[in-house]
């Protein structure tokens, strides 16, 4: 049952044309995506609704006709990992598969607006990586000279040039952690991280592909399994059971950050995945001063100025592994001190909130992308600290990877079996707080 | 800031301690395949439920102890005591040589 307002039948092109006719005649906007009844059966099943799962449903529909798909979320659409990043985007990773795989991801957030017909006010602004150390700096030197191999614009400046491109940074020797360098990045930058998930969110509504809001997976159906119910290895997947029904499916996806463990433990797949909050903080909005993304690995800090003016503050995860998302004083009290450390200059701007969100840690900082032993059951999991980031290029891949049932050539290094055989991909010296 | 239950230095900050993650036991290395290993190196059970995890001490005692924690709520359960034998056995102790000599890290060096 289609329930778009009747007198706006179908989407809108998003343009000023569209803007300049509504604001006349004062129509109605249509709903950006529509709600429908749950079917009893669909090709693809994908649980997650955040930028990774529609993405995925996005691409399965335009690049490869599979439309009927639903995409499960037991909250709402982006109110996971999704809503919750400091929206950061870089592809200045460590390790060759991982430049190749999130340089992709960039060139596809470049051209979003227009493929999705979104405005989602991409700032290419420039990233830096903050090197306090002189290992740190050597870190940057091999980075810069790993993604220069691979064509992406990057290197390692002095502190000079930093102060130059960010006035507002502590340069002197002062702090506890000077500053020595820093790796400069100029094709990141920060990306307003709802209009990305609407624009997915849309794109696959018009497209065919059910998007179904508080739907909560309750288990996965399986059979054939070496575990109780047929889960396990060696069975399939034949369906999810959910707070809605059961719904029967050869394919069901999983798509979530912070759950990752506890929906793939429905099919009898365990994974090297341990779930780790991370506090982002806001401040209230100033004029502009801050030009670029300005991260410090040393500090477990990484800060950019958002359009309205307020800084977005991220950290390191919480050592605790834990689902809980409570904020807590010692992250503000370290954040604060961390920050003033950086730009001394702040010292009197104040909080508006602060936040968590979970992270599935895995064991390289690298994630869980493919087939797993059992049938019929995908993960793109593991995200950590990085997985906004990887949206479009993750959504991108696993859709060929569904729709072709082999794994693409970028994705094939994230492998569940990398943990057996034992080729991980440590991106832990780019990926550990950097962002 | 959570209170972590030390059996020897008793309720402690947080951050006097290190979690070092679920207590999971360690497989024969004379045996084990491939997959064992990367199943005790990697696999987590990770629920929203009680987890049996070991914690190291190091402000304080400096010691290591297991104690079960809610991953959702943050709760302990069942804190062990002094004198308890605590310590997960498989974390804690390694086996030297081929002689099949047992020495316990709870227990001071051995020779």
């Amino acid at each position: 049952m289609v329930s778009f307002r009747k007198s706006n039948p179908g989407p809108v092109r998003y343009s000023a044309a569209t803007l300049a006719r509504k604001g006349l005649s004062g129509d109605d906007w249509p709903r950006v995506w529509r709600d429908h009844d749950l079917r009893k059966t669909y090709d693809v099943i994908i649980i997650g609704g955040g930028v990774h799962g529609l993405a995925t449903a996005y691409y399965l529909a335009t690049n490869h006709d599979i439309t009927n798909v639903a995409v499960l979320d037991k909250g709402y659409l982006g109110g996971g990992g999704s809503g919750r990043n400091t929206a950061i985007v870089r592809s200045n990773y460590l390790t060759p598969e991982g430049v190749a795989f999130y340089d992709r991801s960039l060139t596809l957030y470049n051209s979003m607006a227009a493929d999705l017909n979104i405005n989602v006010m991409f700032s290419e602004r420039g990233h830096m990586t903050l090197a306090h150390t002189d290992s740190a700096l050597r870190t940057m030197h091999w980075r810069a000279e790993v993604n220069k191999l691979q064509g992406i614009d990057s290197s390692v400046i002095d502190p000079q040039e930093v102060k130059k491109i960010c006035p507002s940074l502590d340069i002197t020797s002062h702090p506890r952690y000077p500053i020595l360098g820093a790796l400069h990045h100029p094709p990141g930058g920060i990306i307003r991280h709802d209009a990305v998930v609407w624009g997915y969110a849309r794109g696959a509504d018009h497209a065919g592909v059910h998007l179904h809001q508080k739907t909560e997976v309750l288990d996965i159906l399986c059979e054939g399994g070496g575990l109780a119910d047929g889960k396990g290895a060696g069975g399939k997947v034949t369906g999810v059971r959910t707070n809605r029904g059961d719904i029967s499916a050869p394919i069901v996806v999983n798509c979530t950050a912070g759950w990752g463990s506890l929906i793939s433990n429905m099919a009898g797949v365990k994974l090297p995945i341990v779930t780790h909050p991370l506090e982002a903080a806001v401040t209230e909005p100033v004029k502009v001063f801050l030009p670029a993304v300005v991260v410090s690995g040393s500090l477990h800090v990484y800060v950019s100025q958002t359009d309205r003016g307020e800084l977005v503050f991220g950290a390191s995860v919480d050592p605790l592994a834990t689902y809980s998302m409570r904020g807590s004083l010692s992250f503000t009290e370290e954040l604060a001190g961390h920050i003033l450390e950086l730009m001394p200059g702040i010292s009197k701007m104040r909080l508006l909130r602060q936040w968590a969100g979970l992270c599935d840690m895995t064991p390289d900082y690298s994630p869980i992308m493919g087939f797993t032993p059992v049938e019929g059951h995908l993960t793109d999991v593991g995200w950590g600290t990085y997985g906004f980031k990887a949206g479009p290029v993750s959504g991108e891949q696993m859709a060929e990877c569904i729709a072709t049932q082999q794994t693409p050539k970028l994705i094939a290094p994230f492998k569940l079996s990398r943990f057996e055989t034992g080729e991980l991909v440590g991106e832990k010296g780019a990926a550990a707080v950097g962002h | 800031m959570l209170l972590v239950p030390c059996p020897h230095c008793g309720p402690r900050n947080q951050s006097d301690l290190r979690l070092l993650g679920e207590a999971v036991p360690r497989p024969n290395p004379n045996t084990a395949t491939r997959a064992e290993w990367g199943e005790y190196l990697y696999l987590r059970d990770n629920p929203a439920d009680y987890v049996t995890e070991t914690w190291y001490c190091r402000a304080g005692c400096r010691r290591y102890f297991t104690v079960e924690r809610h991953q959702a709520t943050n709760e302990f359960r069942n804190p062990p005591l002094p004198g308890d034998k605590v310590g997960n056995s498989t974390y804690t102790t390694i086996t030297v040589g081929s002689s099949g000599k047992q020495r316990g890290a709870n227990e001071g060096e051995a020779s």
